[in-house]
């Protein structure tokens, strides 16, 4: 990972913890279970990605995603340097060759932190200001 | 067309109706996601039936997928994809296994997967038919030839893959052994039957091969969309026999005890651009005989193919792609005659209606006549050096 990266993930984190600050601004959140798990930006990428299926603390790891729009972009390239796009065509090639299974793709983030907090081991992402109680809260690990 | 009108409207009105997905769509709240396409096409070319029989234009050009894939526990993952295609004369819109896997991935470094496995050679190999994740309409024949679609697609076997950090990126590797079930109505057997220099009639009547083995490694570099593929496999003792051309009566034995594909790629997304380049060398040694008339002779066979391709992304709705292709003969020299080479290029234009709906058209100029066959499928008697191509295809796919 280069410092850009580095750089990019450092900013993310601080807005991820920022959960007051208004807009569209991308927070990381969790199902409870989960909620112990040491997550890195490494580690969220491989998950995101679909090279790690499974937490260190037990449990599948379960991806949902939003479909679109400036807090998907914004998240997405920060996190695996991808446009909605390209992340879209990514796990289309997975799941179409048997590389893996999809993500769960939500319209809007009320539906994604709903199924977030009713789904042992899930995790996504919706703008900071619609994060509730129902999930955790996921800051990066340094 | 075997498909009828209600089947492409039921497939429509599917998709329409379902969730959004990146791919697949998840059943209720089970882990059991499914996924597939079904895509329809016209080809036609002016001069040569190139890549398949479409001279005056042949609506025999399309494919259909239906997947289902499931979790279990954590690590442990089982799914599997029919397929059929109808490529001219090829396929015949029979169903096939496409892929069906076992996957256990005990972290992101190690995994095993086993099963009837997709075959990972240069960029595209696993996504041959995923005309949702390109511009074109077909890939660079230079790497890719359609002809070899169902042979090249998969594997039965075992592959063990992961995903280490390393020189400030990652890399991504894949380990695989296996055979690949082949038989005479595969489009490889056009390689055997071309031109009738080897078999007579029909052409081979049996196929066979021992095994296939191979890796690949991806570098997903530094460098933002930068990501370099290094790809080699080879088969042991793939077989052909069928009546002798030379002498009908007696049968002809054909082995290649290794022929082995090496590719390197490149790809670069930037912005609305990606980038690609691909070059792949193939060879082996052709040991033929012809035992109750003391025949027997030997030759090397083989291609260096590679490409560079652009495309754009204009706006959400549209896509444009670009792509030159040259693949020789490994004759040791730069030949001049058209049968050693073929010369490809192509444009393209995408248009997505929705998430499941897209539309392609394309134009080729060939030159060089360079696997362009002539055999019982596809008929080339008197192959001119020169032949455009035109292509259109929709995909609708969930």
């Amino acid at each position: 990972m280069n410092t850009n990266h580095l750089r990019r993930f450092g900013a993310l984190a601080v807005l991820f913890s920022a959960v007051s600050i208004a807009g569209a601004a991308p927070a990381i959140i969790a199902n409870k279970s989960i909620e112990k798990e040491k997550i890195d930006a490494s580690s969220l990428k491989a998950v995101l990605l679909g090279k790690k299926v499974a937490w260190d603390t037990g449990g599948r790891a379960i991806l949902a995603v939003l479909k679109s729009g400036p807090v998907a972009d914004e998240f997405l390239k920060g996190a695996v340097d991808m446009s909605s796009s390209s992340f879209n065509n990514y796990w289309r090639r997975l799941a179409m060759t048997g590389g893996g299974s999809a993500p769960h793709v939500f319209e809007k983030d009320e539906e994604l932190r709903k199924y977030v907090a009713d789904t042992p081991g899930a995790i996504g992402f919706v703008d900071s200001a619609n994060v509730d109680a129902s999930v955790a809260v996921i800051t990066l690990a340094p | 067309m075997r498909y009828s009108r209600l089947k492409i409207t039921a497939l429509a009105t599917f998709c329409v109706l379902s969730g959004v997905s990146r791919g697949a769509i998840a059943i209720g709240n089970s882990n059991v996601q499914i996924g597939g396409f079904f895509s329809q096409g016209y080809l036609y070319s002016n001069n040569n039936n190139l890549p398949t029989q479409d001279v005056g234009g042949t609506w025999d050009f399309r494919e259909a997928a239906f997947n289902v894939t499931d979790t279990i526990g954590a690590h442990l993952r089982v799914g599997g994809q029919v397929f059929e295609q109808r490529f001219g004369n090829i396929g015949g819109d029979k169903m096939i296994l496409d892929w069906a896997i076992a996957d256990y991935n005990f972290a992101s470094w190690f995994g095993i997967r086993a099963g009837r496995v997709k075959y990972p050679k240069g960029l595209y190999g696993e996504a041959l038919d995923l005309d949702v994740v390109r511009p074109f309409v077909l890939l660079p024949e230079a790497v890719y030839s359609p002809i070899l679609r169902d042979f090249t697609a998969s594997f039965d076997g075992g592959m063990v893959y992961g995903s280490v950090n390393a020189l400030k990126g990652s890399f991504d590797y894949k380990i695989f052994a296996g055979n690949i079930p082949i038989n005479p109505e595969k489009g490889v057997a056009d390689f055997y039957n071309d031109g009738g220099g080897l078999f007579a009639g029909n052409g081979a009547t049996a196929l066979k091969m021992d095994s296939v083995k191979g890796a690949q490694l991806v570098y997903n570099t530094p460098v933002s969309g930068l990501k370099i593929v290094g790809s080699y496999s080879y088969f042991t003792n793939l077989q052909a026999s069928g009546p002798f051309s030379g002498y009908p009566p007696v049968a002809l034995e054909t082995n290649l005890p290794k022929f082995s594909w090496l590719t390197y790629s490149a790809e670069y997304s930037v912005g609305d651009w990606v980038f690609a380049a691909e070059w792949q060398r193939t060879g082996g040694d052709l040991f033929l005989a012809a035992a109750p008339i003391g025949f027997a002779a030997s030759e090397f066979i083989g291609w260096d193919g590679w490409y560079v391709a652009a495309s754009r992304r204009i706006g959400e709705k549209f896509q444009v792609g670009a792509y030159y292709g040259d693949n020789q003969v490994r004759t040791g020299y730069r030949s001049s005659n058209p049968g050693d080479y073929q010369h490809d290029s192509a444009l393209s234009l995408r248009y997505d209606l929705n998430d499941h709906v897209i539309f392609k058209i394309e134009g080729h100029y060939f030159n060089g006549t360079y696997e362009t066959f002539n055999t019982v499928r596809i008929s080339n008697p008197n192959p001119k050096p020169n032949t455009t191509v035109f292509a259109v295809k929709t995909t609708i796919s969930f």
